[in-house]
Order: C-alpha cells, then structure tokens, then sequence
C-alpha cells in the first residue's frame, strides 16, 4: 500500500542510516562505545526492541490488510474478467451487430490483442425440481475465438468445441451452485422459456467462463441460435450484444491502455456511443474500486493502529529515560573526561539507530503474523454480514506487497530512530558530578529564554489561528488550536507562578475548552465525523494526564488515613503513592499509554452497544416500510404491479413499488469534487416518495422542515436527487464530505450526458437498494420520471419493492415469490434480513478494531511491566534501606503491585470516564444517531471486562519485578553502591 | 575475656564463631572467620580495618541484614538466625538504627518523612510520629529542613537527617557504615560529635565500621580486623574499671581536642 509514500520514507531512511554510519566511520570510539553497550546490556537491548517492535507490527498490519483486500478484489476481477478490459453492450442484436462491425479495426490496433462479440441475458437455471438460481447468465459464444482471445498463450478461460444444440458448458459457480456434473440434464429460462439442455462440459470460472455481472449465480454457454429459437415464443425479445475487447498485454497489465483504448473505441462507434452501444470498462472500475477500498480499509487500521503507536513512542521514551539512569554514573565520567554532550547524543543515536533497525525488522514480521490474524477474522466477517451475506461475497485471499513491507519497515525505523534522537538530547543534559555520584538531579535546570521565546511565538500563532477556527466553527481546527496556544504558554507562565499552578490551570483551561466549546459553537458537531470526537478524546486526555499528574496530593487525599496508619497496609501504601507522587513524568507516560487505550477500546464498545441499540429501529429506517425487493431479468420484466395483486398473491402483498434502473456514474461530488464513481440511478414512483419514505440523515432546509419535504422536492423537481452518505467516499475513519444543499454532477456512462443535481437529503443507509440490478454502487435516488427522461433505454424496470399484507410473513412471501417467478430470473430479496447483516457486518469490524487496539493496550501493560522492572534496579537501595529500616518483603511487594494498580486504576478510570463523556456527545450530537428512539447506554459489563482485563494484566505484568523487589537481600542491595 | 563480661553476664550483642562465605562461580572467599564480639549496652565500638578486610559484612551479619555460613549472633539473649525472616525484619524495626556512607535516605521521602519511617514500622502513630521525627530533627539541628528532600540538602545534612532517623525509635543498638565517608573533613567532625554526644548523653550502643583513624580515636573501644578476622580488641585499653565506656576526652590525649 501507499506505493506513492515509498521514495520519501526510503529517501528518509537513507538519511538517518547515512547519519548513523556516517558518524559510526568517522567516530570509531563513538560506535565502539554504543555498539558495545547493545552488546553488553542485552536485557536493556531486549527492551528497547521489545517496545519498538509493537509500533512497526501495528503499521505493517493495517498496510497488509489494505493489501489483502486490494489483491482479493483484483483477483475476483481477474477471475471474472481474464482478458476482457472494455465491453461495448448493445441492447438489440442489429445494434450489437452494427458496433460490432464499427469496432473492427480494432483487430489490427496494437493497443488491442481480442476482439469477439457474444450475446448475453439472464436467465434462470434449473436442475431437476429442487435446485434453481434465478440470477444466472446465458452466453453464445464461438468458443474457437474465445480460445484465441487475449494475449497469445494467456488463458482465456474458454477452449474446446462450442457446444452444439441441446449442450451447455457450464461453469463451476453454476455446477456447484445446481450440484451438476457432466451429463445431467439443466433446465435455462431463456426469455422466460425452458432450454432444456444437457451440462456438456464443466469449466473453471476463469476470464471469459466467468463472463456475467457480478452477484450472478454462475454462467452457462449454449450452442448459437438458441436464443433466436427461444425467441420464436417471446415476439420482441432479444438478447444483449457485448462486443469484448482485450487489451495488448496479459490479464493484468491490459489496463493500463483502458484509456487510450476506451477512446478509440467511442471515436470507432461515432454517433452510436450512448444510444446503440454502451461503453464500460469493468476491470479499470473494479480494479480501481479494489485500490480504494485496500487503501480505505489499511488506513482504518492505521488510524486505530495509530493508537497504538502513539502509546509505543510514550513506552520508548520510558524505556530511554531509564536506559539513562542505569548509566548516569558511567555517561557522567565521559562527560567529566570530556566528551561533548552533542557526542554523547551521536552515540545514543548509533545505539538507537541498532535498536531500531532490528525492531523495525522484527516488527514487520510480527505484524505480517498479526495481519494474517486480522484478515482471518475479517474474512469470517465478510462471509457471515458483509455483502448482504450474499455467496458471492468477496473471499479475502492473504496477501501482502514487498512496498508495503518496506513502508512499515521504513516508518517503524523513522518513528523508534527520531524517538531515539529526541530522547538522546533530552537525556544528554545532566549535572555531571551528581550523575558520577549516582545522586538524583539538582532539579530541573529552567527552560532557556530562546526556548521561552520560541514557545511564546508558537502561543501566539496558534492563538491567531484559533480565531478563525472558532469564528468559522471548523471542528477539528477548533479544538486543537486553543489547546496548542494554552500549551505552549506554560513555559512563559512557569516564569511568573508555580510550575504546579501553571500546569493546573492550563490543563484545567483545556480541559474547560475542549468540554465547553460545543456551546459556544454549537455547529462544531454538524458532521458525521467521528475524526473530531477522537481528536477531542486525545486532547481532554492530554489534558486530564497533566492535571492528575500534577495533583495526585489531591486526589489521595480522601485516602490520606489509611495510608498514614503506622499498619502493614499503611505503610505499604504510603511507599506505593510515593513514587507516583514524585516522579510526575513518568506517572503521567503511563497514564497516557493507559488512557488513550483504555479510552478508544471503552468508545468503541459504547458504540457498538450503541449501535446494537439502534437495530431494530435502523432496519425500519433502512427499509422505508418495504421487506421486499424484487430484482428481475428487464427482458422479461413481469407486470409486477397487477400481477401481484391476482392470483396467488392476492390479498398476501399489501403494497408493490416498481423501480426504474439506470447505471451512472457520479462526479464533483460536494465541496471536495469526489468521483467519479459509478452509482445506480433509482427512478422512484410516487408511492414511495409521497410516504414517510426513508429515513434520511439530513435534508436541505430551504425545501422544508422535514425529511418529507426532500423527498416531495425529488418526486417533483427533477433536479434535485437524495443519495447515499458514502457515495465516492474511500473506506476508511468516518469523514463528512458532503451534505444536503451540495451539488453533483450525474453522467450517463452510455451517452457521456452530464448534470448537475441538487442533494435534497442524505440518506442514513441505502441498504434497500444496494446491489439493486446486480451491481454493486451506491444508489442515487430520483423520481421515476426523471430517470426515464435523463437515461431513456439505459433506465429499465428492473427492480420493485414490497409489502407483506398484515399477518403476511415476509420470509414465506419471499419463498412464494421466489419459487413463483423464478423463470423469468426474479432475485427475491428480504431487505431487512440484508440491513441486519450489514449491521452484523459493523458489528464484527468494530470488534476487529478492539481486537485490533488490543495490541495497544499489550504495549501499555508491556510499558508499564518494564518501568517496574526498571524500577525495581533503580529502587534497589532505597528497597535495601528499607528493608533494613524493617520493611517487611511482602510490604515491598505490596507497595510495587499498589503502585502499579494506582497508575493503572488512574488511567483506566480517565480512560473510561473521558470515552463516556465524548460517546455521548458523539450520540447526542452525530447525525448517524438522530431520530432514533434509544436512549445512551454505557455497555458496563463489557466495559467492566475491558478494563478488568487492562487492570489484571497490569497486575500480571508488575508481579515478577515486584517478587523480585521483595526478594532483595538489605546487606545486597546496599553493597551495591557501598 | 574482659572486665565487662564479668560485671555484665548479659551483653547486648553476642557473637560467636561467626563465619561468612561468598561464593562467585568457583571462587570462595572467607569473609568472617570464627569471628567472636561482645558489645555491651552504651559502648560505642568503632571496627577498623584495611579495605576489604569485611568490616562491612561483619555489620551487616551482626545486624542481620545478611545471612551467616556459621555460628550465632544474639542480640539482648535472642538468636538472630534463628528467627524468620519476617521476625529479624520486625526486631531490627524495633532494636537497630542504621547510619550508612552514602546517607541512604529515601530520596523521594522528605527528611521528616524519612526520620519517621522507624517509628511507623513499630507501630507509632502518624501524627506522634511526625512530633518526635521533627523533634529529633530539631536535635540535629535540621529542623527547618524537615520539608527538605534529600536532593535538595547537602551531604552532611543528609548524614545528621540519616542519624536522626537511627535514633529517632530509641534503638538498642546503631549501627553505622562509614557515617563521615563521603562527607569533607568539617562536616565528618560534627557528625562524629553528634554520635559521640548521643553515646555519651543518652548511653546509645553504636558499632561503626570505617577506615578512618580519626573516627576511631573518637570511639569508646577500638576493634581492628584483617583477613575476615578480628586483629585486636581495644576493650581491655579503653573500658573504664566500673565497666562503662569512657567519654572520648578520658581515653586519648588529643580526644578531646577532636571533640
């Protein structure tokens, strides 16, 4: 994934290798010194990797699991497509035959190396009484030219002798679906009629054997003429033409001339591009589609991944400060012998530079492990809700590229290498005799004036920037400015008031701000974007870790008496507290690392509970009072409307609303010009549009007051248009970038006939109508009319929705019609059963995403298990001291696992409580939550499992350092200093 | 044996054939030979000895902080070894103070905080605590540092705030490694005045291990030791013949100039 990003992250690499190796060549005591450090402290070498190797796995997951789903969908399209790249569809055999003759120059073009034309429809297959399909597609084909089709020696998926009259070749999804083999008998519903056939051959669904729209239930080729003979009995009836083109170059290298070739293509048709003969070029859309999707899917990952690493830089930090006291002895007598401090700092970078390199390393390769896990699970999500839990869902195939492996190696090495550098500066400045004596530091040295100066400056930049942000009501520019301006003003308050009153009030300021804001600015949530509730969970933790930090007296102080109590648990806990209360930075790192994990897993388990809670009603808004959706073969579309009111299902349908379709694609959607996209053009008739219709998430106010209003401005007024809210919108972290009152520019892929429309509404979820017409695109919804009128042949009455009578169920009803109409190729399909799975579907990749943010909060306990350890070294005199003074050992102990339950109990407690607060924000104020009768719960058995699990770990982690602390001999702890 | 062991059949601390063996791979090295010492109450012993002689391991033996390969050591009649860990940790809470080279005060403890920490551990109360912390502190002269981390004093504050808090629960016997070892030669002088003082005043056992000769001359009784054994006993020179330790002005010309 993200080819584009390589040269930088490669060109950076280089860089930071260059400057490590450059100064390890000419420094030889420089590396000697730091190499010989990772070899002689391996247990401190093994930390440091061990925290940066999280960080590198978490980016090369999400960059694998982008890849897998690129590659699986560009193998369906592969698969599907082989050699085909351009379609050229007629609807009338003279009008295929007629592009057919126009497009014959292309034989001798080099950019083309196939050309052939079949004829194509729907039909319904059956095999014996018991087993049918009623989306399956029936092809004529000269099956010498198929195997000559494409690039010589490629695979065309088709060879042998064309089936002769009273054969088919079928291919596997259709044997497998009908569970026929060679010889048995196959009933096809050409135009409605039965074909009797018998399967000839079976052959793999692979390049033109897999020719067909996708959703199709498999493929069946039958002998010329068949369909002029079937015709015979529907006078009128005709099947498609396509004329399929293959571009010079293999299977997958033929795309990259679509363009040029497209454009011969409709330069050769002239005039009949549109109206005889529809150009598609399927295998650029569906690749194109698999790229955005890959794309959108990785960077989902990383930006939950994103977590993660954060909460890995803080452990590395962690892990580099104490690096640092364990040789504050040794650095302070290179310093004191005169080694410059920037030459210090050059050493820890080559040490830092070994560290980084072996953990980017093994980091990716952990992370190829984790993306496997999690494509194992998204694949078992997207068999059981994706896709409308439709078999032909797509079937995740591993997969990962050499770009994105070196891409995470890449950006695991900058991020633990410039963790390296910042730490190496920051730990290189100490007091030389007190760090020879071993003695703690004389205080932190006062912030120089340049650094005041530079601080203030960036104050008042960024207060400057907040003005228009809070004028404008720009979300996130909203929160992360007046925060930066409050932040970087410390450094000049500190010169005038108590550091610890100054950290207080900034803090309690932001967190002020960051609460409030949406009161001064109440349009500040007028977005579906669930980026700002993230962005203003990070800043209110940022913000609560500094007060907490900051103030622990405080808070402990209702605590205050036990723990002054001269009792074992007294004293035990007044050690615990101590530490926590003194080293402020430290205690604030791990209450970061436990806050934001805690915090983002916490919100998505109130989402998902949120969202559960919502079902019910959603499947209701989704299906606008239909349960039924009828697909059916536009060649023989029934008269649905009258049909269904005789025999036998008078009196069983309560409503029926036949759809118009149309393929489209979109363009300059919204303010950000997205697309283009193909999208399916849903002509609607009054009845739906004159009802409560479905429920939309926002309409334009200017047509009225309600969502009623929107859709009466779509059955009236041609140019407006009600749409889906993820329309050209790549997967990936929820954005806004369209709303009601924008416009889009609507093209008939056909003719190339473009519009411009008005969003009337955006709708909550298009469930009802995707995979309409057996494509799959979003919907665009307008009134029937305005369809017939803007896409004329290219809009086809294919589709209806339905209502059971009362007392009617809608599963039996499905059956009845299913079984009913099947010849004439009719999909029956209960739209609620399909939102339900696509909720499931939510469902199951938010709890991906905690699976995901599990590995975060492994980093966390990881984190906090290694200050212990380094604790328990660090502490090793006091604990001899004490133990001498006549602490007992488990007292000892009991203090490092009370300290250890302290921070994590603090952190999990600002975790939990801030995700509370911003999800219920997110659910008072998103729009993907209006209208919607449920009240905000907190899911707290889950929360409570969450959190217990973070605390027990965290216990877990801290036990061996804490037995190990106890264990502490007095006269040993002592002889090591004395 | 000496005078004092017949005018006093029960010594403070009592030990015999005391024997100390470190192990490093196939290393053996015999710290504590069959080493014998009586100390009574009130005497203040200084140990003497070249580096590495195990004057250090002999304190932290007799005080229990480490584990003997050999004999016993009583305090006040009871064996040492012959309690639990958990037992010897609550006696030395209750019975010994300890004053170390390097001041080892708990560094994120304030000097109040830290003196108090023994009369915590055996059970005072805290408010009491803090009183007689901050009244000892006063006795060293450090009362208005009481707030004071460590960090944030000077060494031999660190030493006196160390001495306060070995004497702050009234032990029966202190213990004291190198108490002017880091300390310049003022500050070593005030802090062995201040030991001498509470010995003299308030009859406080101390046993001292340094190499300083001149913190030697200012102890009751001179032990010098070599090879992981005793040399020389200064008990017979140095106790007076009613069996008290003498003040240092009575036991060497020039002591009392010290002092």
């Amino acid at each position: 994934m993200y080819p584009n990003l390589t040269p930088t992250l490669l060109a950076l690499l280089g860089a930071a290798f260059a400057a490590a190796a450059f100064i390890a060549i000419r420094k030889p005591f420089l590396r000697r010194l730091a190499l010989r450090q990772v070899s002689r402290r391996r247990t401190e070498a093994m930390l440091v990797v061990g925290g940066s190797v999280l960080g590198s796995a978490v980016i090369a997951a999400g960059l694998i699991v982008g890849d897998t789903l690129n590659y699986s969908v560009g193998q369906n399209a592969y698969q599907h497509l082989g050699p085909v790249d351009e379609i050229v569809d007629s609807s009338t055999l003279a009008a295929g035959a007629h592009a057919a003759d126009l497009l014959a120059p292309l034989k001798h073009d080099p950019r083309v190396d196939g050309l052939m034309t079949v004829h194509m429809e729907q039909t319904a297959v059956a095999s014996g009484i018991s087993r049918a399909v009623p989306r399956a597609y029936t092809i004529e084909a000269d099956f010498t030219q198929a195997a000559a089709f494409g690039a010589a020696g490629g695979p065309s998926g088709l060879s042998g002798t064309t089936p002769v009259p009273g054969q088919t070749v079928v291919n596997s999804d259709l044997a497998t679906a009908l569970h026929l083999k060679t010889g048995d008998p196959v009933t096809l519903y050409v135009f409605g009629q039965p074909v009797v056939e018998k399967v000839a051959r079976i052959v793999p669904t692979r390049g033109l054997a897999g020719l067909g729209e996708s959703n199709s239930d498999g493929t069946a080729f039958v002998a010329p003429g068949t369909f002029a003979a079937a015709a015979q009995a529907v006078p009128g009836a005709q099947p498609r033409t396509l004329t399929l083109v293959s571009n010079a170059g293999g299977v997958t290298s033929g795309d990259k001339l679509t363009a040029s070739v497209t454009a011969e293509i409709r330069n050769l048709l002239g005039s009949s591009t549109g109206t005889q003969a529809a150009v598609q070029t399927p295998k650029h859309d569906v690749l194109k589609a698999a790229r955005d999707a890959g794309n959108g899917m990785g960077s989902l990952f990383l930006f939950i991944g994103s977590f993660c690493i954060i909460v890995g830089v803080v452990l590395l930090m962690n892990i580099f400060v104490m690096l640092a006291e364990e040789r504050k002895p040794e650095m302070g007598m290179l310093r004191a012998i005169g080694l410059k401090r920037s030459r210090l700092v050059r050493s820890f970078l080559i040490e830092g530079s070994v560290y980084a390199l072996a953990a980017s390393v093994l980091g990716v390769l952990l992370g190829i492990g984790v993306g496997r896990l999690a494509v194992v699970v998204a694949a078992r999500i997207f068999r059981n809700g994706a896709g409308g839990g439709n078999s032909n869902s797509l079937s995740l195939v591993f997969h990962f590229t050499a770009t994105s492996l070196v891409n995470a190696l890449a950006m695991g090495f900058l991020i633990a290498f410039l963790t390296a550098l910042v730490m190496s500066v920051r730990i290189s400045r100490f007091n030389i005799i007190a760090a020879i004596r071993d003695l703690p530091a004389p205080g932190i040295a006062a912030m120089r004036t340049r650094t005041v100066v530079l601080c203030l400056a960036g104050s008042l930049l960024a207060a400057a920037l907040s003005v228009p942000a809070v004028v404008g009501g720009r979300s996130v520019a909203l929160y992360i400015w007046p925060t930066v301006a409050i932040m970087l003003a410390i450094p000049v308050l500190t010169r005038f008031a108590p550091p610890r009153a100054v950290y207080t009030a900034t803090s309690f300021a932001v967190l002020a701000w960051t609460s409030l804001a949406n009161t001064v600015r109440p349009h500040v949530f007028d977005t579906n974007s669930t980026a700002t509730y993230i962005i203003m969970g990070c800043i209110l933790i940022i913000a609560s870790v500094i007060l907490v930090s900051q103030n622990q007296e405080t808070l402990l102080r209702p605590f205050r008496r036990g723990i002054e109590r001269p009792t074992a648990g007294g004293l035990t806990a007044r050690l615990a507290v101590t530490y926590p209360l003194a080293r402020r930075f430290r205690t604030g790192a791990l209450l970061m690392m436990y806050s934001l994990i805690v915090f983002t897993l916490v919100l998505l388990s109130v989402l998902n509970s949120m969202i559960q809670g919502t079902v019910s009603q959603g499947v209701s808004f989704a299906t606008g009072g239909y349960a039924l959706r009828l697909d059916y073969n536009p060649a023989t579309p029934p008269d649905v409307v009258s049909s269904l009111g005789t025999s036998p299902f008078a009196g069983r349908v309560a409503a029926v609303a036949p759809l118009t379709v149309a393929p489209a694609k979109v363009q300059d959607l919204g303010p950000h010009g997205l697309g283009p996209a193909n999208v399916t053009v849903v002509g609607l008739p009054g009845a739906v549009t004159r009802g409560d219709g479905f429920a939309l998430m926002n309409h334009m106010a200017a047509l009225g007051p309600d969502d009623r209003s929107a859709w009466r401005a779509v059955a009236s007024d041609p140019r407006y248009v009600i749409l889906d809210q993820y329309v050209a919108v790549q997967p990936g972290p929820a954005q806004t970038l369209y709303t009601s009152g924008d416009h889009v520019t609507l093209v008939d892929q056909a003719t190339g006939r473009t519009e411009v429309k008005t969003i009337a509404g955006v709708m909550k979820t298009s469930a009802a109508f995707l995979g309409i017409g057996g494509r799959v695109a979003y919907p665009i919804l307008m009134s029937d009319t305005a369809a017939k009128s803007e896409f004329g042949a290219q809009a086809v009455s294919s589709a209806a929705l339905v209502t059971p009578a009362a007392g009617v169920s809608e599963t039996s009803l499905a059956a009845e019609l299913q079984g009913h109409y099947l010849t004439g190729g009719m999909v029956v399909t209960p739209i609620a059963q399909q939102v339900r799975q696509n909720y499931n579907a939510t469902l199951g990749f938010f709890q991906l995403m905690q699976g995901f943010l599990i590995l975060g909060l492994l980093i966390a306990v990881a984190g906090l298990g290694v200050v212990m350890v380094r604790a328990v070294r660090e502490r090793r005199r006091t604990i001899g001291v004490l133990r001498a003074l006549g602490y007992q050992a488990r007292w000892i102990r009991g203090a490092f696992l009370g300290e250890s339950a302290l921070i994590a109990t603090e952190g999990i407690v600002l975790g939990t409580t801030l995700s509370v607060f911003v999800s219920y924000l997110l659910f008072r104020n998103n729009a993907a939550f209006s209208g919607y009768e449920v009240g905000f719960s907190v899911p707290w058995i889950a929360t409570f499992v969450i959190t217990g699990i973070a605390f027990l770990a965290s216990m877990a982690a801290t036990y061996l350092p804490a037995r190990k602390a106890a264990q502490t001999l007095p006269a040993v702890a002592l002889r090591i200093v004395d | 044996m000496g005078i004092a062991e017949e005018t006093d059949p029960s010594p403070l601390l009592l030990a015999e054939k005391v024997q100390k063996v470190y192990r490093t791979g196939r290393v053996v090295v015999h710290a504590l030979i069959d080493l014998d010492l009586r100390v009574d109450a009130g005497e203040m012993v200084a140990v003497m000895g070249p580096s590495g002689c195990g004057k250090t391991t002999l304190l932290n033996c007799l005080s229990g902080l480490d584990s003997i390969d050999g004999g016993r050591v009583l305090i006040d009649g009871t064996d040492l070894f012959a309690m639990s860990d958990v037992e010897r940790t609550s006696h030395r809470a209750a019975n010994m103070g300890f004053v170390f080279q390097a001041f080892n005060l708990v560094p994120v403890f304030t000097a109040a905080e830290n003196v108090e920490l023994p009369l915590l551990l055996t059970g005072v109360a805290q408010q009491q605590a803090r009183e007689r912390a901050v009244e000892m502190l006063d006795r060293v002269g450090l009362k208005d540092r009481a707030e004071h981390r460590p960090g944030e004093m000077s060494g031999g504050e660190q030493q006196r705030v160390t001495i306060a808090r070995a004497l702050v629960a009234k032990p029966a016997i202190v213990w004291a490694d190198e108490p002017t070892g880091a300390l310049d030669t003022h500050m070593a002088q005030q802090v062995m005045d201040l030991l001498c003082r509470l010995n003299r005043e308030e009859r406080q056992t101390i046993v001292l291990v340094s190499h300083d000769p001149a913190v030697g001359e200012r102890a009751s009784r001179l032990v010098r030791m070599r090879d992981g054994r005793l040399e020389s006993d200064g008990r017979e020179v140095l106790t007076g013949v009613d069996g008290r330790g003498l003040r240092p002005d009575e036991q060497r010309p020039g002591a009392a100039r010290a002092g």
